[in-house]
């Protein structure tokens, strides 16, 4: 038995070694890098070596750790790095700014007539395509054509269906006339995929646009590489020397890559992540508000969600403001539980208090509604960025209340195939920013909407919906929107806990950086790149 | 017994390696009595502590006690993997020594199927068949049977063929002793020490198998404390909460090690000319 005297020796040198090497990782950061919530505005400094590169006044290259482009065709595209490719080789008619708000492109100008009906807009002189050819009223409205045509089966055929007629008028004057009035018509003039072609272009992925840069070289997989426009139609933009974007199908390993020095720019980065890089001073960080969200839904059609009881009670056992501390780290907002959020300043409305978390009288209103053993659901959520974790959080939260929930994450491409998340009781899905709100009632609240996840159906709710969806009024839209964000908290079976915020890091030689909430968008053409 | 285990001690690899398997079982047999948070218990306010007294390992991105959620996954991953092993090496070990034995038709039938498994990753396979039963403690528990069994059989086999044909075999066979009798009595015996080596390795590729597919995300679900699970929870948060990481990650490597220490002194110990 005298050989067991050898062993604590080396368990306590393992251990020792252990927590050694946990301290070395558990170093906290010394110097916290500056986090700029508003886009930066840094000065332009033009490097004294820009001489050497192809044309004086433009310089560096900006690398983009972006996930692989599949789609080229605009008409088709959808994800961010397709968004950001496609709106740097191409125009858009009218483009929104990072604060949501409408801002001139091609069109230089433009005016609405008073029944709402009749948009006339002034384009762009001097503009070519990368091919040379000059580009004219005709493009624009080859374009639109192209994108409302019912047969081609592209997504904004139903966006455009209440566009009557398109027609030049001259070289550089064209006009939409509409079917009914729509007050957001310039913001569905500016979908991602509203990006100008030349007219009778038969293959649309061959990158023939206006833009600010042209595609010199294409590895799929790999990387897409551009090179300036040196005719752009706008003096002195793009002021960089190249961009690129280099793609990547992991999140951590763009983080790696940027600290690393192989990337210059990573956006649309997870909380956890983006804290992680506040310690590299040659970082800069950027975060902007976003309508970006996570809503916990229940369905309203069937039982257990057809009780008001049920509902009221999940929304009592919530306590969104350590959902928003927890998962969001304070980055973004809290929700109250209606998809128009704070970034849309005109709109969003605090007057309809939030009943704060009341653990008893969720419990007294699942007995009322016949669940005095507790209710059990199964709570299915994509694997994608922090649902799981706001899974597990809820889980959590509510067992205190008796409602027992089963966690079951699938990979996206599950969650979503075969419309099944249309079909579960129980269900996080995440929705994108959007410039305007009523699209996420249009499409996800009212009765007979498209992706109606929660099955709401409520007269007084499709009304207001309807109203604010098409008055030329704005006073009248607030109020609508006022009305409908106190039917959401009232009654509506969702759960909206918090936004996030769209965060972006990117190489401190690089300034003049505008983040677009959603990050394709974001408009590279001013970036400037300083050699300090 | 007392024999094999001062063997074991008194090499220093083993003895390291039975300690670390030892500590582990017991963690997992009492982990409910050591962990001092529950599994899924959420302290807001303590969310992303690094270690310290109140939070020995530190605390996750949700605020939960990374030290408890290891010492309960202890449990998960020790008792998913043993018994995935444990069926898997009598599976195995049945076919193996009924096959070799009978020999013929059968066994050809039996050892070109376990031959066409075997040509496929373990991973791989595993992935495959998650993908078919859906993900769910027993899947992982069926798909750790079917990787490892095929494995087994084959190691059984090899030491069938070394014994079959010797002296103490056909002597049984001659005194008309039952089938039965010659395999379990006769050959099993003497394949044991083989049985028990490749047993125990295949402990530890199970834990390693366990902790991948929770990695994967296909085997058990959240909020369970799987430390494969953990890590893939902890991936993303990494540059915050390492802690989160490098407990879990360092408890599979510790178990993992051990394992194969113990496994390597077993196999020394019978093949050591005393």
């Amino acid at each position: 038995m005298q050989k067991y005297n050898r062993q604590p020796g080396v368990l306590v040198a393992i251990w020792i070694i252990f927590i050694l090497l946990l301290q070395a990782c558990s170093q906290p950061a010394t110097q916290p890098a500056q986090v700029q919530t508003s886009p930066g505005t840094g000065s332009t400094v033009i490097s004294t070596e820009s001489a050497v590169h192809p044309s004086p006044g433009r310089s560096g290259t900006l690398r983009v750790a972006m996930q692989p482009i599949v789609q080229t065709d605009p008409a088709q595209i959808s994800s961010d790095s397709e968004v950001l490719v496609a709106s740097h080789v191409y125009d858009y008619l009218v483009d929104v700014d990072p604060t949501s708000k409408i801002v001139p492109r091609l069109a230089k100008s433009w005016q609405i007539s008073t029944d709402g009906l009749t948009y006339t807009f002034g384009l762009a002189e001097g503009v070519v395509f990368h091919d040379g050819s000059p580009f004219t009223a005709k493009d624009v409205v080859w374009t639109f054509n192209r994108l409302r045509d019912p047969a081609s089966g592209f997504p904004t055929v139903d966006l455009y269906s209440n566009i009557e007629s398109i027609a030049a008028s001259g070289d550089l004057q064209v006009t939409f006339k509409l079917k009914q009035p729509n007050p957001f018509f310039l913001y569905d003039l500016s979908d991602n995929h509203a990006l100008i072609l030349k007219e009778g272009t038969t293959d649309p992925t061959k990158f023939n646009g206006t833009g600010p840069f042209i595609v010199s070289n294409y590895s799929p997989e790999d990387r897409i590489e551009l090179k300036p426009n040196e005719n752009y139609w706008i003096k002195d933009e793009p002021r960089l020397a190249g961009l690129q974007v280099i793609f990547f199908n992991d999140d951590t390993a763009m983080v790696a890559a940027l600290r690393g020095g192989q990337v210059d720019l990573v956006m649309r980065l997870a909380t956890p992540l983006f804290e992680g890089l506040k310690s590299d001073n040659n970082i800069s960080l950027f975060s902007i508000p976003s309508n970006k969200f996570d809503v916990v839904r229940l369905r309203a059609d069937r039982a257990p969600g057809n009780d008001p009881r049920v509902i009221q009670a999940l929304k009592l056992a919530t306590d969104r403001d350590v959902l928003f501390k927890l998962i969001q780290q304070g980055y973004g907002a809290v929700g109250r539980d209606s998809p128009i959020g704070p970034m849309y300043s005109a709109y969003y409305s605090d007057q309809t208090p939030i009943p704060a978390r009341d653990v008893t009288a969720a419990k007294n209103l699942l007995v009322e509604a016949g669940y005095s053993n507790g209710l059990n659901l199964t709570l299915y959520t994509p694997d994608t960025e922090n649902r799981p974790d706001l899974a597990v959080a809820l889980k959590d939260q509510w067992a205190a209340a008796g409602i027992n929930v089963d966690v079951k994450v699938e990979p996206e491409s599950v969650y979503y195939g075969d419309n099944g998340w249309l079909e579960v009781n129980l269900g996080i899905t995440g929705w994108g920013s959007r410039p305007y709100p009523q699209f996420y009632l249009d499409v996800m609240l009212v009765c007979d909407a498209k992706w109606n996840e929660s099955h709401f159906c409520d007269p007084e709710f499709d009304k207001l919906a309807k109203t604010a969806g098409t008055t030329l009024d704005e006073d009248e839209r607030i109020k609508d929107y006022q009305e409908i964000q106190r039917i959401l908290i009232e009654r509506g079976p969702i759960i909206v806990p918090y936004f996030s915020a769209t965060n972006a890091a990117i190489n401190h030689q690089f300034t003049d950086f505008h983040l677009n909430p959603f990050p394709g968008r974001t408009d590279l053409r001013t970036v400037s790149f300083s050699n300090g | 017994m007392g024999k094999l285990w001062c063997g074991l001690y008194s090499r220093p690899a083993s003895a390291i390696g039975i300690s670390l398997v030892l500590i582990f079982v017991l963690v997992a047999l009492l982990g409910s009595f050591i962990a001092p948070y529950s599994s899924n218990e959420q302290i807001a306010a303590d969310a992303r502590q690094p270690p310290s007294p109140q939070h020995w390992f530190g605390t996750d991105n949700l605020g939960r006690d990374v030290f408890s959620r290891v010492i309960l996954g202890a449990w998960d991953i020790l008792s998913l993997a043993g018994l995935g092993t444990l069926l898997a090496v009598f599976i195995g070990t049945a076919i193996g020594l009924v096959s070799t034995y009978r020999s013929g038709w059968l066994d050809e039938i039996t050892m070109r199927t376990f031959d066409s498994f075997l040509a496929i990753p373990a991973l791989l396979l595993a992935l495959m068949l998650l993908g078919t039963l859906g993900s769910s403690r027993n899947s992982v528990l069926i798909v750790i049977v079917i990787v490892y069994t095929p494995i087994v059989a084959r190691v059984v086999r090899s030491a069938v063929l070394s014994v079959k044909s010797r002296g103490f075999v056909e002597a049984a066979q001659l005194r008309g002793e039952s089938q039965t009798f010659i395999l379990v009595r006769e050959i099993l015996p003497s394949v044991l020490p083989a049985l028990a080596v490749e047993a125990a390795l295949r402990f530890s590729y199970a834990i390693f198998l366990v902790a991948s597919l929770g990695f994967l995300g296909l085997g058990v679900q959240p909020p369970s404390p799987d430390w494969g699970l953990m890590i893939k929870e902890a991936r993303v948060n990494v540059t915050q909460t390492p802690w989160a990481l490098y407990f879990p990650a360092g408890a599979i490597a510790l178990v993992v090690v051990g394992v194969n220490l113990a496994a390597d002194g077993l196999k020394r110990h019978w093949q050591s000319p005393e």
